[in-house]
């Protein structure tokens, strides 16, 4: 049973910590905590749907599986990208020499309107996601384990290192991490910060757009109301890491999954989620900044 | 153009003023449930069914009351299943003066918000809250048209105990009072039938992933998986079960994963699931009218609870014309008065407010649809 968990938490930890990247990104910089990010994640499946829809009927599916799993993570990065995007440049900008609280309302705002939005185009019902990756099973150490399963952690964890990688090595990373140490700063050296902050909630996003067709590919369904409880549990994830934090975010992410799936397993699976809460509570009382700490930038001396 | 907004509001404000006056006759029945959110399935079914039967009695002039013709009109309720919705409505109903109320679908909607209606002495029949406590709490002007879980709970032991001869099973409920409900009675007649389940635990409503606790269960080897919940969780439920886990053990469930969405989405997995439900509609006699002018008026088929819940409005609408009054007493003297004549075939309700005799047969998911087996 131990394996069967750990492979079990291991799968949702990877959706966890790609949707806590975006709130970890932008906290980072803007010190905001983006919380219409779920919705973000939420829009990205729906597209996954749509487009698997068109590519069905087009008979892609048919006759080019490799192509349509690459359009059908592809289409819902770009589309998702420009939500952010829009996001940010509606919502956050007009609103950032405001005091602090004035964009997080402006944030459950486009929450709220994001998820009607779609239930007002998409209908409240749920929406099954076709099926588009017959992978067969196997067992290792007495856990059942599905090559979706396999593909979700692969492409999670290869996305996050390539995160990484970016931060660390390009040269709009470095403009990112000058940005999130110090904003004034990093404009006076001639870093455009506003296309900065754009490109981290399009990341942030793009991260979330895969989730959304992870999590769509990998249950099989999807409503409108997805968003709110994966973006809490993010949020929650970013939050146990170390917001502001990349590698906290991931550390956050799978950390929470396999205390969720562990305890639901051993323990109860009614107080499943209370358990995770209490966890977050627990940490920041004794580490408030999370375990790997803050970003160290302009996010913690605030 | 401030000029211009201001006029229009106020041709506006007239408008509603107007639309409101010319309601003022009518005779108003709240309908209420999950419209919108996961389990609108369920509320289409109720609309479809309470529409249904206000448009004949409209056509047809309207309730009479008092010697003269009243109108029908709807006062929608979305209760999203949660039931401080559910009161807020309650309050919001009984206020605008409702004559009587079909619904809720939920049975932890439909019982804290009986207790609105009750107080103010407003009839209510619901077409599909199963759990036993909302008519064991005493009101005299609640009823229902469906069956209860204890005897759904009686009919599921006793099929898996004599017909699967199971004695392996692991039993989830989603904590609602339905699914906990159904699901403890269920319990309850497996053990007075000396077969005491492997596993029992609850589940979060709304969650994606039940894999931990499914894991927890695969443990103790069960023969049959028994949920006592409703279709969106069901769907995960079966699914992860069989794709995730590779279970083979049976899946049994009630009457709230009754919707074409639980085999469309749960596909393959879904079959051979077992539900207690009542006996096929659409093979009664009596049913037929209604399922034709379904099909006419909505171009689909009639859902689990269509008919339920035209007959739970043109029960109270009868009972209306027939007393002359809107009063909750009155109305549920004279429903518990006789035998009805439904397009469910012969009602009678109990002091309770239960109907008499509601017989739970098993149902099966067989080729992408519900098959009754028994």
């Amino acid at each position: 049973m131990f394996a069967q968990q750990l492979v079990n938490g291991l799968v949702v930890g990877a959706v966890y910590a790609l949707i806590a990247l975006g709130y970890t990104l932008v906290y980072g910089i803007l010190q905001l905590i983006n919380f219409a990010h779920g919705e973000i994640y939420m829009i990205g499946a729906y597209v996954g749907i749509a487009v698997l829809a068109v590519l069905g009927t087009m008979g892609l599916t048919q006759t080019s599986l490799a192509l349509s799993i690459v359009l059908v993570f592809l289409i819902p990065m770009i589309y998702c990208a420009a939500y952010g995007i829009t996001l940010e440049r509606v919502a956050y900008r007009p609103l950032r020499g405001a005091p602090r609280l004035s964009p997080l309302i402006s944030a459950i705002g486009m929450s709220l309107f994001l998820q009607n939005y779609v239930q007002v185009v998409q209908g409240a019902r749920d929406k099954a996601f076709p099926n588009l990756l017959e992978l067969g099973s196997f067992q290792l150490f007495g856990a059942y384990v599905n090559g979706l399963q396999i593909f979700i952690l692969v492409l999670a964890v290869g996305l996050m290192a390539a995160l990484q990688l970016f931060i660390k090595k390009t040269k709009l990373g470095k403009a990112m991490r000058a940005t999130a140490q110090d904003r004034t700063m990093a404009s006076l050296v001639g870093v455009n910060v506003n296309r900065v902050i754009a490109f981290t909630f399009a990341i942030g996003s793009v991260m979330a757009a895969v989730a959304g067709v992870m999590v769509g590919m990998y249950y099989g369904i999807v409503n409108h109301h997805i968003g709110f409880v994966a973006g809490m549990k993010a949020f929650t994830a970013a939050v146990l890491g170390g917001i502001g934090n990349v590698t906290g975010a991931l550390l956050g992410g799978f950390l929470l999954a396999l205390l969720e799936s562990f305890w639901a397993g051993y323990v109860s699976a009614v107080y499943k989620d209370i358990f995770a809460f209490m966890v977050l509570v627990v940490v920041l009382i004794f580490r408030p900044e999370g375990i790997l700490g803050g970003s160290g930038g302009e996010a913690d001396r605030t | 153009m401030r000029k211009k907004l201001f006029s229009v509001l106020t041709v506006l404000t007239a408008a509603v003023f107007l639309g409101s006056a010319a309601h003022g006759a009518t005779l108003k029945i709240g309908v209420a449930g999950p419209l919108t959110g996961d389990q609108a399935a369920f509320g289409e079914m109720l609309k479809n069914g309470a529409t249904l039967a206000v448009e004949e009695w409209n056509a047809k002039g309207g309730v009479s009351v008092g010697g003269k013709k009243m109108k029908v009109d709807i006062l929608w309720g979305d209760d999203r299943h949660d039931p401080r919705e559910g009161v807020s409505i309650a309050h919001k109903f009984v206020n605008s003066g409702a004559a009587g109320i079909v619904g809720h679908f939920n049975s932890s909607v439909s019982i804290p918000a009986s207790t609105v209606y009750a107080e103010a002495g407003v009839v209510q029949i619901t077409p599909a809250s199963t759990n036993p406590k909302l008519t064991e709490q005493g009101f005299s002007t609640v009823f229902r048209v469906c069956g209860r879980d204890d005897q759904q709970g009686e009919v599921a032991a006793n099929y898996i105990v004599d017909k699967l001869k199971l004695k392996r099973i692991a039993i989830l409920h989603d904590k609602t009072t339905y699914g906990q409900g159904l699901a403890d009675e269920t319990k309850r007649f497996l053990e007075k039938r000396g077969v005491k389940p492997v596993f029992y635990s609850g589940v979060v409503q709304g969650d994606k992933d039940y894999t931990p606790v499914l894991t927890a269960a695969k443990q103790k080897n069960p023969e049959l998986v028994y949920f006592g919940g409703i279709h969106p969780e069901a769907i995960l439920l079966v699914k992860q079960m069989r794709e995730r886990l590779g279970m083979k053990a049976h899946f049994m469930s009630g009457d709230g994963i009754v919707t074409d969405e639980y085999y469309k989405i749960a596909g393959k997995s879904a079959e051979g699931t077992y539900i207690t439900f009542t006996p096929d509609q659409t093979k009664l006699a009596a049913a037929q009218n209604v399922i034709k002018k379904h099909r006419k008026r909505f171009g689909k088929e009639v859902g689990a609870y269509t008919i339920y819940s035209y007959v739970a409005m043109n029960m109270i609408l009868n009972s209306i014309q027939a007393t002359g009054s809107t009063k909750g007493e009155k109305l549920a003297a004279h429903l518990r008065s006789k035998a009805w004549n439904t397009s469910l075939g012969k009602l009678q309700f109990n002091k309770k407010g239960d109907v008499l005799e509601s017989p739970y047969v098993l149902w099966q998911v067989k080729g992408s649809k519900f098959v009754q087996i028994n």
